[in-house]
């Protein structure tokens, strides 16, 4: 009987969490949940601009400068890719995780760069 | 002794639905690791049919250096403009030619050859090439043995030390600078570096299996060039 009662409350709360996960779209941190569930399915515009919704929400939370510095990259946009990684650092510098993905873009973005075209070939 | 099983059994069922909530909640999220595919845009702005001329390379690789001997039998000009010229014309529509055998560098000098437009506007108009591409080319045996540093534990008092051990790395450096010409006007419009190691073991070495390797990894960052590509990186991403 007890045993019962404490199963149903469980799956009470599953369910409910489950319910409740993007039930609250003006905070940040659901706009970062969604926008990180569609970034795995490949969907870096869509979770751009998720992000992008949980920056005008917390302007200084540096997970969602991080997550959009991520998804311009992924989108090709390198230049607003740095901008948001320094952005996510600056607010968080002893964050470890940022840290590693600035890092790592940078060291990308560096030899990106580092070729210089003159001017354009095709005519 | 039932009812041990019992209150166990229920213990094991909170557990599981405790686990499965955390993982419907956002509140049990952190930080994932994500793979994503950055889209390298070409590094010359090209409309991507033009005719390119594959004009000759300045070869830096001295065959009269012992450890090069072995590099006599290769010949990097050939190998790269055969790799080079099946790389574009597979994977771009670029109308791709080799400049006449009769084309010779006007200088051995990268720096010079990268200024003489007069030269590099002639073998454009003589091969009606829109692009000319040229550089320098190096291929080498490098030895990169010596001692390094490394860390273990000590059996006897478990603390940890630093010790020098000996590694013998032996291998192929392929080193390719691009220089990338008008064919029209003769001016540079790119110059780009391309470097590769590869570790080769010293019983089974062949040199020009090592120079493919050396070219195959850089195939992606010499076809970048001229087309667009991508490349594989991971990143964190939070999930609240």
């Amino acid at each position: 009987m007890k045993l019962d009662r404490i199963i149903g409350l469980s799956l009470l709360l599953v369910a409910g969490g489950a319910c409740t996960s993007y039930s609250h779209p003006e905070k940040a941190s659901t706009q970062i949940a969604f926008g990180t569930s569609v970034a795995k399915k490949g969907m870096w515009r869509e979770a751009a601009f998720r992000y992008q919704r949980a920056i005008d929400a917390e302007p200084n939370n540096a997970r969602a400068h991080n997550n959009l510095a991520v998804a311009l990259e992924a989108g090709g946009d390198f230049a607003r890719a740095l901008a948001e990684y320094k952005k996510a650092l600056e607010l968080e510098p002893n964050n470890d995780y940022i840290r590693r993905n600035y890092t790592r873009f940078a060291e990308f973005y560096s030899a990106y760069t580092k070729t210089s075209v003159k001017a354009s070939g095709g005519r | 002794m039932a009812g041990n099983r019992g209150a166990t059994s229920l213990r094991l069922w909170a557990g599981i639905l405790l686990l499965g909530f955390l993982r419907a909640s956002p509140a049990g999220a952190g930080v994932d690791q994500v793979r994503l595919r950055l889209p390298l845009k070409p590094k010359l702005p090209l409309r991507g049919n033009e005719r390119i001329t594959l004009a000759p390379f300045i070869i830096v690789t001295d065959p009269e250096k012992p450890k090069d001997k072995s590099l006599q039998s290769i010949d990097p000009q050939a190998e790269f403009h055969r790799f080079l010229k099946k790389q574009l014309e597979k994977k771009t529509k670029f109308d791709v030619v080799e400049a006449p055998k009769d084309v010779k560098l006007p200088t051995q000098n990268l720096v010079e050859l990268g200024k003489a437009r007069e030269f590099w506007a002639s073998v454009g108009a003589q091969t009606q090439g829109e692009i000319v591409v040229s550089g320098s080319l190096e291929f080498k045996v490098e030895d990169r043995s010596g001692y390094k540093s490394e860390e273990y534990q000590s059996p006897v008092d478990g603390r940890t030390y630093y010790r020098q051990i000996y590694v013998e790395q032996t291998g192929y450096t392929f080193d390719v600078v691009f220089l990338v010409f008008d064919g029209h006007t003769g001016e540079k419009l790119l110059q780009d570096e391309f470097k590769d190691f590869r570790q080769a073991s010293s019983r089974s070495r062949d040199e020009l299996q090592g120079l493919f390797e050396n070219l195959f990894s850089l195939e992606n960052q010499i076809l970048n060039t001229f087309v667009p590509r991508d490349r594989e990186a991971e990143r964190y991403l939070f999930t609240d």
